[in-house]
């Protein structure tokens, strides 16, 4: 019975509110005025943009020393949390029967478990490091803090209904999943979206003005 | 009530691995499992014996004690089966087991097994016997339709008994009169070495003499 | 001489005369004779087969003695393929079997509700450890950035791992009460696959403890002598220490190897795929278990005194400075060390602190004999 509610009407709505949701926050990103640069363009905008959107990939010269800690648990995090979204045999399942109506071959079972323990081992040394780094304890918000636990609980909730045999199991992590795509639009996890958007302003404005950055 | 009970005739076992076929037959038994497998001990030599072994069910039975979920339960009969609802598949009937029985879909990593399998004297397990979710995942039930295993009932030379524990020890114990204590580790004496049956005194009623 | 009768003469007792004094007379003892002879000679012919059964083997020796291995492994084939699937009878099991359900289960849940009734003793006599000076509000560095990092992600596995670990041990007999078979299964469920996949994390936490909190556990004289001081539990009885003391350094000492035979035997049992026969699964099971009762059970004395049993420790690895009267009361040598370097008394500045943790974070703060930092 509840996971029929958590697959039927609280997955539809979550899916609208994460839906339009990103939209509204994209298309206001977009409505933002800027102002025009009257300078002639020392380099093409479009080139700077791309460049930059990939060069914000790893760190600048001269950062990396307390950077490493970061780049290394961000990609561990990061690659492992696509691979199992994408490539488990249990999501590919979910995305051809619920969203897209068709699917890919699934990666190997153990290629999904080694992809979790990655995006765990990553998720959590970042956050405790925003919690006993002074400098980052100190900025950290709630929406930072709630960001990253609700989604180590998502893959928690996962992580537990791997056995596939208990409604119960798959009924919880269903439900985590829709908090957390209610919350998606309204926190820090829009940069999912709007990292590319940031990273080609930058890099346009900056090849414009002639800076290599 | 009797006490339900597998023994195999290793004198009489031909290793024909009919036993395996229709137990794998009867209940649709997925690739990989083999709830019914025939050893066959000293293969080619003098002293050859098969021996078909599956779930020997137990009265103390090891994997019911170390199951952490606590899974199996005993039948009237003393047919040890389980409920694979509760299974979580982590193995440990398997390693206590001493015969090898509980069986499992899958060998994967991070010990991913899936629900354990395994001979139920196709008795099926929990459930309204014979209902079509039961014999999807246990097999078919016979003992409720009042018939015995299908092993034992399509093993060729009867080598493999299965019943009431009683009327199964009687059988033996009538076969080990008729061939004589030769006939337990040397049966080729009984049928090719004259000299060691007569040597050893123990000639039984197979040797013809009166008795 | 005369009075000297013979002895027919003499009566002993009235003669008897008749049929029945007549057998009793002469028929008792070959009665008797012939009763023996009737009860022991069809014993007789047992008696030669018992004295004559050496000379006649049993047949099927060499047969059953092969079946139960007992002379070798086992010379067999069967169509099926897998591992151990030509071997009858696997002996290990009801030894692992006897093992868990006698000596794991009970002996485990003896020595975790032992540890925690001596802690409830413990906090009841002697109470939450104060600081007897009472805060100085100098502050001292203790910890840096990544050791704190690595010592929560290692706790924080450490205690998921345990708690979903307990669960398999120990949940058919607490829970199943409490949650009924099929809740039970459910929790079971996740236990397990939550141990599986978090477990080969472990080793890896295992490994950056090693790394960041070796420097200054190696053991030293003045240890012995704080172990014979009860670690200055008694009250009026100090101890002295270093950066780490007695204690700590055990309790390290435990990590590290009971880490990585949990590791070891845990990584083995995960990963059954490569051809493990249950005798390897087994005794893995065996180390597995009973390391992990053990070392749960020493966890919970250091979960107890670096929370609520120690006025003053818990901060050292929530924000990473300790009070200087902390210091003082625990660890005198180390800030004898520390007040050498200028390190107490620093303030908790933002930019001072991450001026610190830049220079100094794989080193940590100070061992017994060296200088903590440079410039």
């Amino acid at each position: 019975m509840f996971l029929e509610f958590v697959e039927g009407p609280l997955w539809y709505f979550s899916v609208v509110v994460f839906v339009v949701g990103v939209l509204w926050r994209l298309v206001d990103v977009f409505r933002q005025p800027s102002r025009t640069d009257l300078s002639a363009a020392r380099a093409g905008g479009v080139a700077g943009a791309l460049r930059t959107i990939v060069t914000r990939s790893w760190t600048a010269k001269g950062f990396s020393r307390g950077a490493t800690f970061h780049l290394v648990a961000g990609y561990m995090f990061h690659i492992g949390l696509f691979v199992l979204l994408i490539f488990a045999a249990p999501h590919v399942k979910f995305i051809e029967e619920r969203i897209l109506g068709f699917g890919w071959t699934p990666a190997p079972h153990w290629v999904f478990m080694v992809a979790s323990d990655l995006a765990f081992a990553g998720i959590l040394l970042l956050w405790l490091r925003r919690l006993m780094h002074p400098v980052m304890r100190k900025i950290s918000t709630f929406d930072d803090h709630a960001a990253a636990i609700l989604t180590f609980v998502v893959m928690l909730t996962g992580c537990l209904a791997l056995l596939k045999s208990h409604d119960s199991l798959r009924a919880i992590h269903m439900l985590t999943v829709c908090l957390l795509m209610i919350y998606f639009p309204f926190s820090r996890l829009m940069h999912a979206f709007t990292f590319p958007i940031s990273r080609a302003y930058t890099g346009a404005a900056m090849a414009r003005k002639g800076v290599n950055a | 009530m009797a006490r339900m009970k597998f023994l195999c005739d290793t004198e009489r076992c031909i290793e024909c691995n009919g036993c395996v076929t229709a137990c794998k037959n009867e209940h649709e038994i997925p690739w990989g499992i083999n709830r019914r497998r025939v050893v066959t001990i000293n293969d080619g030599e003098k002293g050859e014996r098969s021996m078909s072994v599956a779930c020997m069910h137990c009265s103390d039975a090891p994997c019911m004690a170390v199951c952490p979920v606590d899974c199996f339960f005993q039948t009237a009969d003393g047919v040890v089966l389980h409920d694979k609802d509760i299974c979580i598949g982590c193995g440990y009937c398997f390693y206590a087991c001493p015969f090898g029985a509980p069986q499992f879909p899958t060998g994967g990593v991070f010990g991913s097994r899936g629900k354990m399998d395994k001979c139920t004297f196709c008795a099926g397990g929990p459930g309204e016997a014979n209902s079509a979710e039961q014999v999807r995942k246990y097999g078919r039930n016979r003992l409720a339709e009042g018939k015995l295993p299908l092993c034992a009932e399509m093993c060729a030379t009867k080598a493999l008994l299965a019943g009431d524990g009683n009327l199964v020890a009687d059988i033996f114990r009538q076969r080990m009169a008729y061939r004589g204590a030769a006939g337990l580790g040397t049966g080729w004496g009984v049928a090719y070495d004259k000299g060691l049956r007569k040597g050893s005194g123990l000639e039984g009623k197979a040797a013809g003499k009166d008795e | 001489m005369s009075d000297h009768l013979s002895q027919s003469a003499i009566p002993t007792e009235p003669r008897r005369h008749g049929l029945r004094a007549w057998v009793r007379a002469r028929l008792t003892r070959p009665l008797l004779a012939l009763l023996a002879f009737v009860l022991i000679a069809p014993l007789v012919p047992y008696a030669a087969m018992y004295a004559e059964r050496g000379n006649v083997p049993n047949p099927g020796t060499a047969l059953w003695n092969e079946v139960r291995q007992r002379t070798g492994p086992i010379d067999a084939d069967t169509q099926v393929r897998g591992v151990e699937s030509n071997v009858l009878i696997n002996q290990v099991g009801e030894r692992w079997r006897e093992f868990r359900s006698k000596m794991l289960v009970p002996a485990g849940a003896w020595l975790l509700l032992g540890t925690l009734a001596f802690l409830a003793l413990f906090r009841t006599l002697r109470g939450t450890i104060p600081l007897e000076g009472g805060r100085s509000g100098q502050l001292v560095p203790r910890f840096s950035v990544n050791q704190r990092v690595v010592h929560w992600f290692a706790a924080i596995l450490f205690v998921f791992l345990a708690v979903t670990g307990l669960v398999l041990l120990y949940g058919r007999f607490v829970l199943i009460p409490l949650l009924g078979p099929e809740g039970f299964s459910a929790t079971a469920a996740a236990a397990k696959e939550g141990h599986n996949l978090f477990g080969p994390i472990f080793p890896f936490a295992v490994l950056a403890m090693l790394v960041l909190f070796a420097r200054g556990n190696g053991f030293r004289w003045i240890d012995v002598k704080w172990f014979f001081k009860a670690g200055g539990l008694l009250k009026g009885h100090p101890a002295s220490s270093g950066y780490y003391n007695g204690g700590q350094k055990s309790w390290f000492w435990m990590v590290l190897l009971f880490g990585i035979a949990i590791s070891v035997s845990g990584l083995i049992l995960d990963f059954g795929v490569f051809g493990q026969g249950r005798e390897v699964m087994a005794l893995a099971h065996v180390v597995h278990g009973g390391v992990a009762v053990v070392f749960i059970a020493a966890s919970l004395g250091h979960i107890y005194i670096g929370t609520i049993g120690m006025e003053g420790a818990f901060e050292s690895m929530s924000h990473g400075y300790v009070d200087a009267n902390w210091a003082r009361e625990h660890h005198d040598l180390w800030l004898a060390e520390m007040e050498a370097a200028g390190m107490v008394g620093v303030e908790p500045n933002a930019l001072e602190e991450v001026k610190r943790h830049d220079n100094i974070d794989f080193k940590g703060f100070g061992s017994p004999g060296t200088k903590a930092v440079e410039g």
